[in-house]
């Protein structure tokens, strides 16, 4: 018989600041454990953004923070795993703040599902993804990262999540090695769709990764939350 | 094993007089993937029973480690930090993660025995 599991959708829009979004996060893990909340999932885009993971490796940012202040970008330290990466605007973000602990999951096999959700959208478009090799974590097209993960996993509630390049400024990545692997591309869903498939909004896009999401996580009940 | 403690977080503890060394379960490593990464406390700090004292990364996930008891922090297996893997190799043994001078034994009453944590790992797999 199926637990029912329910989560609450929250929507962030498309020009969600990074700080504000970590904060937001950290309040909401944190009522996740008191169980004052449901499971819940953030979608946005942020500015652009370049964050570090928890190892903080900053050798794999190729240009000095200022010049990336000038390009108007802004630099972010966090707790998340993962090396460095690049968020903005047309790329899709997921941030799930949910109890894995209810799930019986590990994080392994939490990982595994968000690649899982990423790939099931990229075919909805006819592109073929599929996870890395070993210890090349994200979703791939061929030898092309089309969509990264970070989370950070603190008493059994996760935060931050996902990234899916719907079709951002693919140039920002050139200031950094993504992800710390040296030798190979970053793609996006607009540069691998075939020639005529036209993209609907990203607003559908994101609805629509939001529901591979609930899919695979196996949640019965999605309630979306009016709000900012 | 069997004369360990555990946590339901899945760390062990093995405790031998007024010390205790502590580390995660062959569970908690399978359940988290190659682990790249362990992020130490340093010696003297204070940790509580149930809250946060490190964290390990594997598969782009940080999972922060929670202490099973309460008490201060005397040594920190530094070999982990050129080995990460040994938590994965030899979780009960070569891969141990801190040592700590036991503030109350009492508090090993709050944590699970050998048959009753393998009985919980069960019940958690059986979850999805």
């Amino acid at each position: 018989m199926r637990v029912p599991r329910t989560i609450e959708i929250r929507k962030m829009g498309n020009l969600f600041n990074y700080s504000d979004a970590l904060k937001l996060q950290e309040k909401l893990a944190s009522d996740r454990k008191m169980n004052k909340i449901t499971d819940t999932l953030l979608s946005l885009q942020h500015p652009p953004t370049y964050t570090l993971g928890k190892r903080r490796t900053d050798h794999n940012i190729l240009v000095p923070e200022c010049e990336l202040k000038s390009m108007g970008a802004e630099l972010h330290y966090t707790q998340r795993g993962g090396d460095v990466t690049f968020h903005g605007p047309r790329q899709a973000i997921l941030y799930p703040i949910i109890s894995l602990r209810e799930f019986g999951l590990g994080a392994r096999k939490y990982v595994e599902n968000l690649e899982l959700t990423m790939i099931e959208l990229a075919s909805l478009y006819g592109v073929k993804a599929s996870v890395g090799r070993k210890c090349e974590t994200g979703v791939w097209v061929g030898e092309r990262k089309i969509g990264a993960i970070g989370v950070r996993i603190s008493s059994g509630i996760t935060s931050h999540g996902l990234a899916f390049n719907i079709d951002p400024d693919l140039s920002y990545f050139k200031h950094i090695v993504p992800c710390g692997i040296a030798d190979k591309e970053v793609t996006s869903l607009q540069r691998e769709v075939k020639q005529e498939v036209l993209l609907p909004s990203d607003e559908l896009i994101q609805d629509q990764l939001i529901s591979c999401f609930a899919k695979i996580f196996g949640y019965t009940n999605v309630v979306s939350r009016n709000n900012s | 094993l069997k004369d360990l403690k555990y946590a339901d977080s899945h760390e062990w503890v093995k405790v031998e007089g007024n010390s205790a060394t502590i580390g995660i379960t062959d569970h908690a490593q399978d359940h988290l993937g190659d682990v790249v990464y362990v992020e130490l406390p340093e010696a003297g700090t204070e940790v509580t029973q149930g809250d946060s004292f490190g964290a390990v990364e594997s598969v782009k996930a940080t999972s922060d480690i929670n202490s099973p008891i309460s008490g201060k922090v005397v040594e920190v297996n530094s070999k982990l930090n050129e080995s990460p893997g040994l938590v994965n190799a030899s979780p009960y043994e070569n891969g141990w993660i801190i040592k700590v001078e036991i503030a109350t034994s009492d508090e090993l009453n709050n944590l699970m025995d050998s048959e009753k944590y393998s009985k919980f790992c069960e019940e958690e797999d059986a979850k999805h």
